[in-house]
C-alpha cells in the first residue's frame, strides 16, 4: 500500500494560513525579479542622455561621402551647404562641376561656382533686403580623399562671390577643444 | 513532546518588496524617446581664415606685410615630407609615409611630432613675442594632399592656440623655394 497522498488526504496536509486553494497553485502569485532589468535599463538611459542633443541635427551628410574626423567642438550653423568629392561640385543639393582632370590641373576659382554662389547671394539679398555677416557663411563638406587643390578651388571660389566666411564640416570625435 | 527553548526567535522577518513596476513604466516610455532622437553621429565645424589664391609655379609667394603675418608658422606638406617653417626656422618635420586607412594605403606624417614642435614654437614665441597674440597659421600644401591629412594638421595646430587655419595650395617648386629660404635662415 503506497503512501503517497491522494487529493482526499490534501487537507490534512495545510500547514498554517493555508487554505486548499493555494495548495492547488490557483491563487499562486509570480513575482518577476526586476532588478537587473532595472539595473540594465539605467545604464542605457544614462548613455542616451550623455548622446542627446536637444538642438538636433540640423545638416544632413550626403552619402556620397565620409567626412574626416576633427576634435573641434564647435557647433555647427545652417548655411549654404558645399559638397565636394572625387566626383561632382554639388550646391545646395545641385550639381554644378563635375569634377575632372581639368579642374583638377588648375588653381583658379571656378566660374560655374562662382557664378552659382553669386546668384545665391543675390537672390538671399532681393529675399531678405539685406545680408548680413551671417548669410555670408557656407558649409563645405568634403570627402576624406578629396585632394588639397579641389578644396581651395571652392574655398577661393566661395570667397570670390562673396562667402567670406568658410567652415568646414567635419565628424566630431571625443576629446575636442572649444575652438 | 515540547520542543526545548532555544533562546532564539523563530520570528520570519518580512523585507518590504520594493515596487519597481512605475520606474519600469518610466523606463519603458524614455528609452525609446532617446532612441529616436540620439544622434550617435556629431557634426562640428572648423572656421578657417580667408585663403589666398594659388601660387602659380612661376611666381613666388607673398611674403607676410604685417608683423603678425611675418610671425604666423607654417606648415608645408608635401607628398614625401612634412615642415614646420616659423621666423626662427624651417625644420623637417616628418617624412611622409604609407598609412592604411578604411582598407586604402594613403600617406600620413608624424601628427606626434608635429605637436611636439609646435609646443616648443609657441614657448619660444610667448617668450620672444609676448605681446603679440599668435593665432593664425597657414597650412600650405601640394595639389594632391588629403584633405583627412589636412584636417588632421589642422586639429594640431588648434591644440597649440594656433585656432585660425587657412589653406592655400602652392606648386611644389614654390614648396620647395620657401623650404629652402627658411632653412637658409636659420
Amino acid at each position: 500500500m503506497s503512501n503517497a497522498p491522494t487529493k482526499r488526504h490534501l487537507p490534512l496536509m495545510l500547514g498554517y494560513k493555508k487554505n486548499k486553494a493555494s495548495v492547488r497553485g490557483k491563487d499562486k502569485k509570480v513575482s518577476l525579479n526586476l532588478t537587473s532589468m532595472i539595473d540594465m535599463f539605467t545604464i542605457l538611459v544614462v548613455f542616451l542622455l550623455k548622446s542627446y542633443s536637444a538642438e538636433g541635427q540640423i545638416v544632413t551628410v550626403s552619402d556620397a561621402l565620409t567626412l574626416p574626423e576633427s576634435r573641434s567642438e564647435q557647433k555647427i550653423e545652417l548655411n549654404l551647404e558645399i559638397i565636394v568629392t572625387n566626383d561632382a561640385i554639388v550646391v545646395d543639393g545641385e550639381p554644378i562641376v563635375f569634377v575632372d582632370e581639368t579642374i583638377m590641373s588648375e588653381g583658379n576659382p571656378i566660374p560655374v561656382l562662382v557664378e552659382r554662389l553669386s546668384d545665391h547671394l543675390e537672390y538671399t539679398r532681393l529675399m531678405r533686403g539685406t545680408t548680413d555677416e551671417e548669410e555670408m557663411k557656407v558649409n563645405i563638406q568634403g570627402d576624406v580623399a578629396t585632394q588639397a587643390i579641389l578644396l581651395q578651388r571652392v574655398m577661393s571660389s566661395c570667397a570670390l562671390a562673396g562667402y567670406a566666411t568658410q567652415n568646414l564640416t567635419v565628424l566630431k570625435v571625443e576629446g575636442g577643444d572649444e575652438r | 513532546m515540547a520542543q526545548a527553548a532555544t533562546g532564539r526567535s523563530h520570528r520570519v522577518r518580512h523585507v518590504p518588496e520594493l515596487d519597481l513596476l512605475p520606474v519600469m513604466n518610466l523606463f519603458c516610455v524614455i528609452i525609446p524617446f532617446l532612441l529616436l532622437s540620439a544622434s550617435f553621429l556629431e557634426i562640428s565645424i572648423i572656421e578657417m581664415s580667408p585663403t589666398e589664391g594659388i601660387s602659380s609655379g612661376a611666381g613666388t609667394t607673398s611674403l607676410a606685410q604685417s608683423e603678425e603675418q611675418q610671425l604666423q608658422p607654417k606648415i608645408i606638406m608635401t607628398d614625401e615630407e612634412l615642415f614646420l617653417s616659423t621666423v626662427f626656422r624651417t625644420q623637417s618635420i616628418s617624412p611622409a609615409f604609407p598609412e592604411e586607412r578604411d582598407g586604402e594605403i594613403v600617406n600620413s606624417y608624424d601628427f606626434e611630432a608635429l605637436s611636439e614642435a609646435l609646443g616648443v614654437f609657441r614657448i619660444e614665441l610667448d617668450r620672444a613675442f609676448p605681446s603679440i597674440p599668435i593665432h593664425k597659421i597657414t597650412i600650405l600644401t601640394v595639389d594632391d594632399i588629403r584633405y583627412d591629412n589636412i584636417v588632421m594638421a589642422i586639429d594640431i595646430c588648434a591644440d597649440h592656440g594656433f585656432n585660425q587655419p587657412g589653406l592655400q595650395v602652392a606648386a611644389y617648386s614654390v614648396l620647395q623655394r620657401a623650404i629652402t629660404a627658411g632653412a637658409g635662415g636659420e
